[in-house]
């Protein structure tokens, strides 16, 4: 038998119908298509058991309650705490995509010592140990020559357990220079200050007020808790409030409120002195609250006289009429708020006078301490450890003057300014400066400047979770928890009415190789020893947080947060507190000089500002992909920022919509994206913040410019505040 | 059991966003991203290639400074019904069977192991709720942690868009059948963006329920469609006779005729009805 | 050159190759070919084909579900229960087992492999789940359970009664377990247990008369058990 061609066919048929007849093509095909549909690369997230955890969001001050969802171990999704004061369900933009921060890549996994050039990126991993001995011992180098005041620390505030440990430890080792990054909060504080004569915080009761009249501040673009604004936003809407939003951009405040008021930038203290001058020239003050509880009417008469509405509209750009207009729609209201702002207020404090005008405003409506108005709400007095014992060396050293001049002389109303020392480079560098959550490399105006000055500190630690800007170019980094990870108190100010304590509590096992930020003041107090030691005789930070919240943990463990929605501000009685309206210092504060964008008119014709969008986070924390991704391309096109021009300036200047151009300023210069757009101001150009990073993930670094190196500052001559609002500007072609 | 079924009465779920508390602050986009396991890129800023379930759109009135105004429209998947119920633009056109209407919810379904990537339901929804995977999703090593397990990431190759948070039905309908119950209470079943929106700008419910707040909202005519009684409310490009389950509300004129194609003078809603005559 | 050699030789071969064809290869054994061919893809496509494409896996350790039943009260819940969600648990995690199983009791290897190798190591045990579905199916036990009033046993046959599991045998192409498609490689089924594919589920919607949703297919909508 030989095989040939038609036996092989034959034998090819036979096969064919015999696969026919047998399951093998019919079942194959079934299985390459279920194979088509299950890519290996394509993840299948495990299933498990579904349960919440609540804690507290750090991510903004605003303080809100999430709960997080877990797949077993794992977390999946952050969702509002429904029954929180604060955020009562609600979650931002930002605390929803917190799982892309404790999953993410930009995540710093264990202690890093430099080991290249600084902002090289080369770093050697070491151990706790190391990092902290390391530390203390730079400390102890600097406290050995006798000059403590040159070590130096710089947080986001200085509230809560973590904020006074580190505050006890520059104590203890005899430095002053506590420094914390300046917020619209400050002016608040100072302004209460010189007003009432008290330290107290300033919150509103914004869901009460009937008529809020606001000068700047981005209710709808991240000020304050941003999701307790929006809701009280939501409340105006249904209880038909009146919002009037006075900023020369309309910004999503603007465009949500009632009414805008387009006024040129900067002369919003003059509008306001202008309506306080309408309100008491015709008499509209509450005349119960203005005779019965201030004192120097007739020196703010005196000062009010010369701000006409007629003066007003010079400045501002608006009619006369409309200056009176809502000048007594505002007084005629019945429960009417005026608030100062510079959008979110977290990058300056901003114009004393601005703020001071503002409140005067509230003064003069009587909308202090009422319902819907503004409230003197007392610090957060729970931290009662004892003194620390000082030895010499820290007594010494707590006698010299702060590095940045803060709380004395003409910068007696504010505490810290930060800007004046690594911006302006105004007082004497530290030797050692300790940076934990917060990125003032960034997020500081006159970038390139404060660049330089940290280039000539000799050590900067950071405490950063994140690779970011000031984590980069930092000696030594020694990471903490994310907050979802750590277990810390977080008393909420950003301006709520009501004290609100909340709890973060770790609902997930550190990832990494990291720590509470408590347990490592307290590690490093130990080994710089002596007095220091002594003043921390904490087992571990748990402990003091325990020992120090003790009336108030059963509370909070059980919760997740501590509220006190009985707290009504201190009623005005006859003998009791006065409101100054005038005389001293406020004198000096209100007839400053106003301030004035840095740069020659005739060769910078335009005005660029920037601005805030709830999009963009422009602090401690960098924008994660979902909120990168959530950007408009109005303002972010490729690796171009937008910048906002009028069409009107656009044609005069000979630039098009999405056209690339440099945009120069006195203190630098960019590549932009031209977008055309009506709803900013002639002859103004608008940047957003929280952009052009350098540090971070692919997906944030390399997008746009960071608007801080273009902006320079400018000190408010009362207060030693940054109060530039922006800087002359021109464009140029590429 | 075929008598116990035919007695549930069918859901409409819909949604009614009020465009006046809504101050586009972009919360609802990354609640749908995070919930429905939405892929991201390095570069998002060509809005024709990013994957947004939900997507807030801005708007203006087109008028100069200082009188121009804006207005953000969050559009997700407009679940039509179309002309007579299930007919949406995109359910009719698939040839795969790979997106379908429930007549039990009207949701319209997307099946990404069913669907093969031809994009005729893009081309036909006229409300750009569909996206295309043109790449695999990478999520950066770790990220994948956070995956939903309750919704399956896509692959290359597929069409993607709102399910209305269907997951969270099947898992509001477990509870209620492991207690012994049919039908869902109305704050059992919400959707993510809603139940994030800070504003609280989103209502969702069902259409057919006079109890439920989006039918007070709304007050949907149900023999035309589920048009909107009130005079506040609208649904976008209403005139194409798609039927869409989404609502919109605004005391704003000139955000309610932005909502269709008006001709120049012509007052919304005024010819509604005749569209299709 | 060595080519144009090879080709001249092809040509004069092939007249005489033909006519040898034509003489002897002829009729019977055509026919004997396509049997051959026909009775080899058979056993292929019956035989090899499915051991081909299944890979057998042991389980971490056997287990004796009929042992175990006569211990509980509340039957395949007692293990397998619902959580508070309506969400159904699946195969126990070791904390339900842990309660019983400190310590080893009897006297099976299966025992002490598992208390020694995960119970005091505190691991997760492995299972391998034979009826674990795709990812983009949404199978809601209560459903079935508590809605429908189906027993366990429709879809899981006898597992419950069993006295050892069974090797696990996985799809090598899909990933998928074999009891998803069926123990029939031609996917014939004489029990509502033997297969669990979408036709399968489909079927038993159709007779229970839940199937009428869909605007597409006029069965039951897509979104019902897909995710």
């Amino acid at each position: 038998m030989k095989v040939d061609r038609r036996s092989f066919l034959s034998l090819l048929i036979g096969g064919a119908a015999g696969t026919a007849l047998s399951p093998l093509p019919w079942k194959l095909t079934d299985d390459l298509s279920i194979w088509t549909q299950n890519w290996p690369w394509t993840p299948v997230p495990p299933r498990g058991e579904s349960y919440y955890e609540t804690t507290t969001c750090t991510l903004c001050p605003g303080g809100c309650g999430i709960k997080v969802r877990k797949i077993d171990q794992r977390c999946v999704k952050i969702e509002g705490a429904d029954e929180h004061p604060v955020n009562k369900g609600g979650v931002c933009i930002l605390g929803l995509s917190g799982l892309q921060l404790l999953y993410g890549p930009t995540r710093i996994r264990t202690p890093l010592k430099r080991v290249g050039k600084r902002g090289e990126g080369k770093w050697e991993p070491v151990s706790w140990d190391q990092a902290l001995t390391r530390l203390a011992d730079k400390l102890k180098e600097v406290r050995a020559q006798g000059a403590p005041e040159k070590a130096a620390c710089l947080l986001d505030s200085s509230r809560g357990t973590v904020g006074h440990l580190f505050r006890r430890l520059m104590t203890v080792y005899g430095s002053p220079n506590f420094f914390t990054m300046p917020s619209v909060e400050d002016a608040y504080r100072a302004a209460l200050k010189l007003t009432q004569g008290i330290e107290a915080r300033v919150g509103f009761d914004l869901e009460n007020a009937d008529f809020v009249l606001s000068f700047g501040c981005g209710l709808l673009d991240g000020w304050g808790s941003p999701v307790r604004v929006f809701k009280a936003n939501s409340t105006w809407k249904e209880n038909h409030a009146t919002v009037v939003q006075i900023e020369p951009r309309l910004s999503n405040t603007a465009a949500k409120a009632d009414h805008w008021l387009a006024i040129k930038p900067g002369s919003e203290a003059e509008l306001a002195l202008a309506m306080a001058n309408v309100i008491v020239g015709r008499n509209l003050y509450r005349s119960e609250f203005v005779d019965g509880f201030c004192e120097n009417f007739q020196g703010l008469k005196r000062i009010l006289a010369l701000h006409t509405p007629e003066a007003a509209a010079a400045a501002t750009g608006l009619a006369p009429e409309v200056v009176v207009k809502w000048a007594v729609e505002f007084a005629r209201a019945s429960r009417p708020v005026a608030l100062y702002g510079r959008g979110q207020g977290r990058t300056a404090a901003g114009s004393l006078r601005q703020c001071m005008a503002v409140m005067l405003l509230n003064a003069l409506v009587g909308a202090v301490n009422r319902a819907g108005g503004m409230w003197t709400v007392p610090d957060y007095d729970y931290i009662g450890w004892e003194e620390p014992e000082l030895d010499e060396v820290a007594r010494a050293g707590l006698e010299r003057p702060r590095a940045d001049g803060a709380g004395s002389g003409k910068y007696t109303p504010a505490s810290s300014l930060v800007q004046r020392l690594l911006g302006s480079g105004a007082g004497q560098l530290p030797e050692v400066l300790m940076v934990a959550r917060c990125n003032p490399l960034y997020s500081l105006p006159e970038n390139g400047a404060v660049k330089d000055n940290f280039d000539k500190i000799p050590f900067v630690v950071s405490f950063s979770s994140f690779m970011d800007e000031t984590a980069a170019n930092a000696d030594l980094v020694l990471p903490e928890h994310v907050y979802l990870e750590r277990l810390e108190d977080v008393p909420v100010t950003a301006g709520l009415s009501c004290p609100v304590i909340g709890l973060c509590q770790p609902v997930t096992e550190p990832r990494w190789d990291t720590r509470s930020l408590g347990d490592v003041v307290i590690a490093l107090a130990r080994k710089i020893g002596d007095s220091a030691a002594a003043a921390f005789q904490w087992d571990d930070y748990e402990a003091c947080l325990k020992e120090t919240l003790e009336d108030k943990w059963d509370t909070l463990e059980e919760r997740g947060f501590w509220y006190d929605a009985e707290f009504r501000p201190p009623a005005w009685e006859d003998g009791e507190g006065k409101f100054r309206l005038a005389g001293g210092k406020l004198d000096e504060v209100l007839q400053a000089d106003e301030i004035v964008p840095a740069g020659d008119p005739a060769k910078f014709p335009l005005i660029l500002v920037p601005y805030d969008s709830i999009r963009l986070a422009h602090d401690y924390i960098g924008d994660p992909p979902f909120m990168i991704k959530a950007v408009g391309d109005d303002v972010l096109k490729g690796k171009d920022v937008c910048v906002q021009i009028n069409p009107a300036t656009a044609r005069k200047f000979a630039v098009s919509e999405g056209s690339i151009v440099q945009l120069i300023t006195p203190v630098g210069k960019a590549r932009v994206r031209v977008h055309l757009d009506e709803a900013v101001m002639p002859g103004v150009l608008y940047v957003p913040r929280g952009l052009g990073h350098t540090a971070y993930d692919a997906y944030l670094a390399g997008k746009g410019i960071n608007v801080n190196a273009l902006i320079g500052s400018l000190e408010d001559p009362a207060s030693g505040f940054d109060a530039a609002w922006g800087i002359r500007a021109k464009l140029a072609k590429v | 059991m075929k008598q116990e079924q035919t007695q549930h009465r069918p859901k409409r779920y819909g949604m009614v966003i009020d465009l006046d508390k809504c101050t586009g602050c972009g919360s609802c986009m990354v609640a749908c991203m995070a919930e429905n396991n939405v892929s991201f890129k390095k570069d998002e800023s060509d809005k024709l290639l990013s994957i947004t379930w939900m997507r807030v759109y801005k708007i203006t009135n087109g008028k100069p400074f200082p009188d121009t105004d804006i207005c953000y429209i969050p559009r997700p998947c407009q679940h039509c019904a179309g002309q007579h119920e299930g007919h949406s633009p995109c359910v009719s056109v698939c040839p795969a069977t790979a997106t379908d209407y429930s007549r039990e919810t009207g949701i319209v379904s997307q099946i990404y192991t069913r669907c093969f990537g031809c994009r005729y339901c893009m081309a036909a929804c006229p409300y750009h709720a569909r996206y295309f995977n043109w790449w695999d999703p990478v999520w950066p090593d770790g990220m994948e942690k956070y995956l939903n397990p309750d919704v399956s990431p896509r692959m290359r190759g597929v069409v993607e868009k709102c399910s209305f948070c269907f997951q969270r039905y099947q898992a509001a309908k477990n509870k209620a059948y492991l207690e012994g119950r049919r039908e869902l209470e109305e704050d059992e079943y919400q959707t993510a963006c809603t139940q994030a929106c800070p504003a609280g700008a989103i209502v969702f419910g069902d259409l057919n329920n006079p109890d439920h707040l989006v039918h007070k909202m709304v007050d949907p005519d149900l023999k035309h469609g589920g048009r909107p009684r009130n005079p506040e409310v609208f649904r976008l490009l209403e005139r194409l006779g798609t039927n869409p389950k989404v609502y919109y509300k605004s005391g704003r004129q000139w955000v309610r005729k932005a909502g269709d194609n008006y001709l120049p003078g012509e007052k919304p809603g005024a010819d509604m009805h005749k569209s299709h005559s | 050159m060595s080519s144009q050699e090879d080709k001249v030789k092809t040509l004069s071969e092939t007249p005489a190759d033909c006519q040898a064809g034509q003489g002897s290869g002829g009729g019977p054994f055509i026919v004997l070919f396509f049997i051959i061919g026909f009775v080899a893809s058979l056993v292929v496509g019956w035989v090899i084909f499915p051991k081909v494409l299944y890979s057998q896996k042991s389980q971490p350790f056997d287990f004796n579900h009929r042992l175990h039943l006569e211990q509980v009260d509340d039957g395949c819940q007692s293990c397998h229960f619902f959580r508070e969600d309506g969400s159904f648990a699946g195969v126990p995690k070791l904390e339900q087992c842990i309660d019983c199983h400190e310590d080893v009791q009897g006297e099976s290897e299966d025992e002490a492999v598992f208390v020694e190798q995960y119970v005091a190591k505190e691991r997760e045990v492995p299972w391998l789940i034979y009826s674990r579905q795709p990812n983009c199916v949404f199978f809601p036990h209560a459903a079935h359970i508590f809605g429908a009033k189906l027993e366990c046993r429709t879809c899981h046959g006898d597992t419950g009664t069993s006295e050892s599991l069974k090797p696990y045998e996985e799809n090598r192409i899909t990933g998928y377990s074999r009891d998803i498609w069926g123990r029939n490689i031609a996917g014939f089924k004489s029990n509502t247990w033997d297969r669990m594919k979408m036709d399968d589920c489909a079927q038993c919607h159709e007779t229970a008369g839940i199937h009428d949703s869909s605007v597409q297919t006029g069965r039951d909508a897509c979104f019902v058990c897909h995710k």
